[in-house]
């Protein structure tokens, strides 16, 4: 047995007025899987960079198998053995398989690129490491898990023995996320070492050698992954004990009445025949696996795509929306699935983000009055839970559970009757998600509809009253949410039982 | 994040121009005079007209080269209205209407075409460039009632009306864009246009409505023009956009869209001005001044996309 194959010591950095990382020390074994755990901000981004010199510590050092390093740049860690592959990837969508694996270590003669060389070599890169892809294939055009494969790959083609996974399961499905861990395992077992990042908990301890556990900047402890359970990880993570996951369900009364009402909705290519209802202050989740068609339901909801038949009552209404702004006008508010992408202006004020659909509420004589709008961002600011310095601080400034409950703050600008929330918790820490599910549970006991869209089965089993699951753009089974099992859920969603079994 | 590239991105533009004040109000005694101060505004209100409605354009994710051609073709269309009977409130009027319309046409291509803003309002360009030929039928059209000057350079308060025209569309945009919903939606769509769309904001409105104004902007600034020259000629002269552009630019109004202020383009319009004028009352080649101008762009936009990166 030689020494570790990655060694720091008193690792820190700081980023202007905030320390991001004090004094680490980790200790990394060749051939091992190597998770780091830790509520967001709490340094274990960071400090996967510096390993990959993506960034530099302001102090401490670094042995790789015994011999000191510095990396001043990515490229630097690469000559090294060392990459790291990020939350995004960083392939060129347009270009193939094989183009991207050996992009800027092509096979040449002069100018010319051999493409019958480069095919050779990609043959025995992938039968060395046991991971296929075919090598003609647009990149682009591929799944995420298969990108991630051409990712590592691309690593393995560099000669890269020690890989840093920034979140790699963040948008993968349950599946591929299995697939990529069979091929982490398996590379493993051949000498790579992969550190790597991630918030599921029990992904990690299904899959790690080893856990490092940071909180504050800080190393917490270093244990094998055998000795962590789920609650021992997120006590260590946040620093307090945490006896309860999901708050307490208190069931709508028996005789609510129907807020939203779905009937045999269809939109060609998406989903069809799509019937349920949600009672007033009920909590029903649309279960099922991605693609099953279940976000664009929830925008059809919205109003934000069109629907080719089927009806829609809100309150016994008919409810035609034609686009967000009428669903809105109806009463429905979307959360929608990537907060990034779909439903904050980053670089704009918490304000505006939170007044942005109800302008109107803060408008005196025509204008907007600043005072108005600062004054009801703070509130409902407040009530979401939204820690920042400032409403005039831009949203890009905050953390990602931040960021999300900023997006309630703007469904409690006006009661709505309805809330849609699709993937409310996704990439948000283990604190904020408990601060999530009581608001979402808090506003159900007001008397709100909630329509709850979630990959996560755990949430789905903690959260809902109903669990509607769909399968390949159909409703499948709807389950009573307090005898709902992960098995008989996921048994729907693969298609498996033929019709619902109870309905509430 | 780094505080100190932080605030000079910020506030850089506002500082340089200062100290070029500075330079110029010690270096160069021809200067600091009412009189070339006076002429300074004067010549910068019609830039600046344009400049503030083409910094809504480019807040909104948009782009517009046409105002150019608009500006071009505005006052012929009304000089052609009225042959014999000119008058100084018609031409403002009809070149301001040519303008709403050709920033409607242009709205409408971006926004139910799905076009490319910049490619669009290119071609939208070629197209109001020949119409201006067909207009003046390619001759220079005169204003021959010599009192229509009075709309541009009439002293009020010891400043011409072109400045106060200047100055009460500044205020009009300072107020669009920061104190209206339509403002706000601006920025949205800018910034992220998903969002901006599941949040409600009615994008396509918002987009005919930013190029609507910036076409006005255009066609008021044209006629203004030609009441003060007292003349009129179609051209394929891409100047005033360039000019435009370079000025929102320089204050720090993103290219990628989604954050700008009118202010700062105010102080842009106003650096290159200074620029230009120190340049000429040093005698100074106008090819030099050229290559400077390109420079000074070069490290705005480079600040901006500098600022951009660090922040990921």
């Amino acid at each position: 047995m030689s020494g570790p194959h990655l060694s720091c010591r008193g690792l820190s950095k700081r980023y202007g007025a905030t320390q991001a990382l004090a004094e680490v020390d980790l200790d990394v074994e060749r051939g091992s899987i190597h998770a780091l755990v830790g509520e967001n901000g709490a340094g274990k981004s960071t400090l996967g960079k510096i390993i990959a010199g993506v960034v530099q510590p302001d102090s401490g050092s670094m042995e790789l198998s015994g011999r000191p390093v510095h990396f001043g740049s990515p490229r630097q860690a690469l000559e090294a053995g060392v990459t790291i592959i990020a939350q995004e990837l960083s392939l060129v969508p347009e270009r193939s398989v094989l183009e991207n694996v050996f992009l800027g270590i092509e096979s040449s003669r002069g100018p010319w690129v051999l493409r019958q060389a480069l095919r050779r070599r990609f043959t025995e890169l992938t039968d060395s490491v046991g991971i296929y892809v075919d090598p003609t294939a647009i990149v682009g055009r591929l799944g995420v898990s298969d990108q991630q494969k051409v990712e590592i790959l691309r690593a393995l083609a560099r000669k890269a023995e020690l890989i840093v996974m920034d979140e790699p399961t963040a948008r993968l499905s349950k599946s591929e996320t299995h697939a990529l861990a069979a091929t982490m395992t398996a590379l493993a077992g051949r000498g790579t070492t992969f550190v790597f990042v991630s918030h599921f908990l029990d992904e990690v301890r299904g899959l790690a050698d080893t856990i490092t556990i940071m909180r504050d900047s800080r190393v917490v402890r270093t244990a094998p992954s055998a000795d962590e359970t789920h609650d021992s990880l997120i006590v260590a993570m946040t620093g307090r004990p945490l006896d309860m996951t999901f708050p307490f369900k208190i069931p709508p009364a028996p005789d609510a009445p129907v807020v939203l009402d779905v009937s045999g909705l269809t939109s060609a290519g998406r989903f069809a025949d799509v019937s349920f209802s949600v009672r007033k202050g009920e909590i029903v989740a649309l279960a099922g696996l991605v693609g099953a068609g279940r976000s664009d339901v929830a925008h059809a909801i919205y109003g934000a795509s069109s629907v080719d038949s089927g009806t829609m009552r809100i309150n016994d209404a008919e409810y035609r929306p034609s686009s967000p702004r009428s669903g809105l006008r109806a009463g429905v508010a979307l959360i929608p699935e990537s907060r990034k992408d779909q439903g904050l202006i980053l670089d704009r004020p918490v304000s505006d983000n939170v007044t942005l659909p109800y302008l109107r509420d803060v408008e005196r004589f025509g204008l907007i009055s600043v005072r108005a709008e600062d004054e009801v961002a703070e509130d409902r600011s407040a009530r979401a839970g939204v820690k920042t310095s400032s409403v005039e601080a831009n949203v890009r400034t905050l953390s990602g559970g931040n960021q999300q409950k900023v997006l309630f703050a703007r469904t409690l600008m006006r009661q709505p009757v309805l809330l849609v929330a699709d993937e409310p918790t996704r990439g948000v820490d283990v604190g904020a998600k408990r601060a999530i599910y009581d608001l979402i549970v808090d506003l159900a006991a007001q008397g709100m509809a909630v329509l709850v869209v979630s990959s996560e089965l755990e949430e789905v089993l903690g959260l809902a009253h109903r669990v509607v699951v769909m399968h390949e753009g159909r409703v499948v089974a709807s389950l009573d949410g307090f005898v709902a099992t992960e098995e008989s859920i996921m048994q729907a969603a693969f298609g498996l039982s033929g019709n619902g079994e109870s309905s509430a | 994040m780094n505080k100190v590239g932080a605030y000079a991105r910020n506030y850089g533009i506002v500082w340089a121009a200062l100290l070029l004040f500075l330079l110029l109000a010690i270096t160069t005694p021809a200067f600091l005079t009412v009189d070339n101060l006076r002429n300074i505004m004067d010549q910068q209100a019609v830039t600046l007209i344009v400049a503030v409605f083409a910094t809504i354009v480019l807040i909104s994710g948009g782009f517009d080269v046409s105002l150019s051609a608009v500006y071009i073709l505005a006052p012929l269309v009304a000089l052609r209205m009225m042959e014999s009977n000119q008058s100084g409130w018609i031409l403002m009027l009809v070149g301001t209407a040519v303008g709403v319309l050709c920033g409607l046409l242009n709205g409408f291509v971006v926004a139910k075409g799905r076009i490319n803003a910049f490619i669009a309002t290119l071609a939208t360009s070629l197209i109001i460039f020949g119409l201006a030929y067909l207009v003046s039928g390619g001759s220079i059209l005169r204003i021959t009632n010599v009192d229509m000057r009075a709309i541009a350079t009439t002293k009020i308060l010891g400043i011409t009306s072109a400045t106060w025209i200047a100055v009460v569309c500044v205020v009009v945009a300072m107020i669009l864009l920061e104190r209206t919903r339509f403002g706000r939606y601006v920025f949205a769509v800018g910034g992220n246009r998903e969002s901006a769309r599941l949040a409600g904001v009615p994008v396509d409105r918002v987009v005919i409505w930013a190029f609507t104004l910036a076409g006005l902007s255009a066609g008021l600034a044209g006629s203004l023009n030609a009441a003060r020259t007292l003349t009129a000629q179609a051209s394929d002269d891409f100047g005033l956009v360039f000019t435009v552009i370079a000025a929102v630019v320089v204050g720090g109004t993103s290219i990628a869209g989604g954050s700008g202020a009118i202010w700062r383009t105010v102080v842009g319009v106003f650096f290159i001005a200074l620029l230009g004028n120190g340049f000429n009352l040093n005698g100074i080649d106008p090819i030099v001044q050229r290559i400077v101008q390109g420079l000074v762009i070069l490290a705005a936009v480079g600040a901006d996309a500098w600022s951009r990166s660090q922040r990921e």
